[in-house]
């Protein structure tokens, strides 16, 4: 077969020019990459999305409160979450945990280490324990304990060392710091007034609040608000997507509002997918030219070379053998651009890992199974189409 | 292989024939295996259409060709192209060579059809040699006199196994020397194959010892 295969390269020749092949190869390498590429995004995504190494903190955890309308402004019964809403909220199928957010029902006056000379008028909340991430040591507070531990949010923090310090000429904190200042805090309304030491314990991402343990909360409450058992006004949730569409549906429809920033995922979920989409669309068209244009090099052979085929099989030459031979100047060429592009996709996937690095960001170093998949899917469309072509224009 | 005719009438020479009759037209004839078989046709009485219809390249006929008691019509391309790689020759009245491809790559692209090489370099330089065409092997075939054509058909009719050889008019181009050296060659690849030939011609000749003769 050696030295038949070396005489039929003699016999059949095309005229097509080497120039077109490779204008015809390209033209399906790229189109390769295109799908390639969208197929890796779309994977990349998910594992940004989804992966336990990627799970940021703050990101799964939902402060919920109603709208304050011009209507409810002045009600805080109206802004509240009745019994039913809450139940409501509890069993929707995005909600993996529910707490109430409990708000103080008493005064508070916090007073920092006197170098700071200023006094300022707060609140409190309070979350149920297993919705902060801190320590049980450093969150445990018993009636009779003058220390109480507070969570601050990280952008109250911010607030203070850019603006507030910055304006009144005030030193900036470092968090480690603030945890080390005693803060004397005032609770106090109608009924009387106490004293603790306040400690900042910890920073939060999740809620913007200033916190105090459950325990603490119950207690004081009872104590100078014996009557009151407000509904809640703030309601936390956690959610393992916060960028899931019925999520957000949900909230809209309930005109319940919360992070805005949080919800952004939706959005740029859709813009992914939408980017990918076309992407993928680019690299289909262009395979199916690619296609086009193999499946008619492969008719133009074998019209240019009619006269010769008919005396090659004239001569005894079976249809198998030609079929075999015309394949081979195309498919060894699929399987060569189907490795330099699964080596060029290979490239881009380990240094966009690399730069994602540097973000906290974490994806895997190497192209998933999808890619090898549609390697593998377009090279065996490529000899399916060339092969029936060749079948169909060879008996004619 | 077997090979026989029924009724065999071309559809061109329909009128013609039966108004001539014919040795060979419309009879029912098996070729019996082996034999060195003789067809003798004047111009214009279908030397040529008889020997496509036994190679399976013309299908405008009634009647049958039979190859091993099936009509042509019953075997697929595959089969075909088996049959013409393993068990039937041919010699072309218009001897049919690749003017791409030199004398040699002629004969090898015959000798090479089936995978292994039928005749070595060295049989086919032998076959060259007493035909005398061993200084024209690396020369394309389209610069090749006819005389030196047909020799090189003829060498490449043999390179394959096969039990029918058929020619037609195979030695026109050549002078009396060549003819009496290519008759031999057949004669013994015949002979080695145990197998037989149709050849047709215009006359009566004694190139070969004949076992049957037809008239068309």
């Amino acid at each position: 077969m050696h030295t038949f295969n070396q005489l039929l390269k003699k016999i059949i020749r095309s005229g097509i020019g080497k120039s077109r092949y490779w204008m015809a190869y390209l033209g399906l390498g790229i189109a390769m990459i295109l799908i390639f590429i969208s197929i890796q995004l779309y994977a990349n995504f998910n594992e940004l999305l989804h992966s336990p190494k990627n799970k940021n903190e703050s990101a799964d955890f939902l402060v919920l409160n109603k709208n304050i309308t011009r209507e409810s402004d002045r009600n805080a019964e109206k802004n509240a979450f009745t019994p039913s809403e809450i139940a409501d909220i509890e069993k929707q199928s995005f909600v993996a945990d529910f707490g109430i957010m409990t708000a103080s029902q008493f005064k508070v006056e916090a007073q920092p280490p006197v170098e700071l000379q200023f006094s300022t008028a707060l609140f409190f909340e309070s979350v149920p324990d297993r919705f902060l991430d801190i320590k049980p040591e450093d969150w445990k507070w018993q009636p009779g304990n003058r220390l109480l531990p507070i969570v601050l949010p990280n952008s109250m923090l911010n607030m203070y060392n850019f603006g507030f310090a910055l304006s009144q000429g005030l030193p900036q904190i470092s968090q480690d710091n603030v945890k080390l200042l005693p803060i004397k805090v005032t609770i106090y309304n109608n009924y009387g007034q106490e004293e603790f030491v306040g400690k900042i314990a910890g920073f939060s991402d999740r809620i913007s609040s200033i916190l105090v343990p459950q325990t603490f909360m119950d207690w004081a409450n009872k104590k100078y608000a014996p009557a009151a058992n407000p509904d809640p006004n703030r309601v936390i949730i956690k959610t393992k997507d916060p960028g899931d569409p019925l999520l957000t549906r949900y909230l809209e429809k309930h005109n319940y509002a919360t992070d805005a920033d949080k919800l952004k995922n939706s959005k740029i979920r859709t813009v992914v997918q939408i980017i990918v989409s076309v992407i993928g669309a680019f690299g289909v068209v262009l395979l199916l030219f690619a296609l086009l244009v193999f499946s008619m090099f492969i008719r133009l052979i074998i019209s240019s070379c009619r006269k010769e085929i008919n005396l090659l099989v004239t001569l005894g030459t079976a249809p198998s053998q030609l079929k075999r031979y015309l394949l081979k100047q195309f498919v060894p060429m699929y399987f060569v651009i189907a490795v330099v592009c699964l080596a060029l996709i290979s490239i881009i996937q380990l240094w966009a890992a690399h730069r994602l690095e540097y973000y906290q960001l974490s994806v895997s170093k190497y192209p998933g199974v999808g890619v090898f998949i549609a390697a593998l899917a377009i090279v065996a469309l490529l000899y399916v189409v060339n092969s029936r072509t060749i079948q169909k224009y060879i008996s004619k | 292989m077997q090979l026989a005719i029924q009724q065999l009438l071309p559809v061109p020479l329909k009128e013609k024939i039966s108004q001539q009759g014919s040795g060979v037209w419309n009879n029912e004839i098996q070729f019996e295996e082996g034999k060195f078989i003789k067809i003798k046709a004047p111009s214009g009485t279908g030397k040529t259409t008889l020997i496509h219809y036994l190679y399976n390249t013309r299908y405008d006929y009634t009647g049958k060709v039979l190859v091993n008691g099936n009509p042509w019509q019953d075997y697929n391309a595959s089969q075909v192209a088996q049959l013409r790689q393993q068990e039937l020759s041919i010699i072309f009245q218009d001897l049919r060579l690749f003017e791409q491809l030199t004398a040699l790559e002629n004969i090898q692209l015959k000798n090479c059809m089936s995978g292994k090489a039928y005749c070595t370099d060295v049989e086919i330089d032998s076959m060259a040699n007493q035909l005398q065409v061993s200084h024209v092997l690396q020369q394309s075939a389209a610069t090749l006199s006819y005389g030196e054509r047909q020799r090189i058909a003829i060498i490449r009719a043999l390179t394959q196994p096969f039990s029918w050889l058929l020619m037609d008019e195979p030695f026109s181009h050549l002078d009396e020397n060549n003819t009496r050296k290519a008759a031999q060659l057949i004669a013994d690849a015949c002979k080695k194959r145990n197998a037989g030939f149709i050849l047709t011609d215009l006359d009566d000749d004694q190139h070969f010892e004949y076992h049957l003769e037809y008239q068309l």
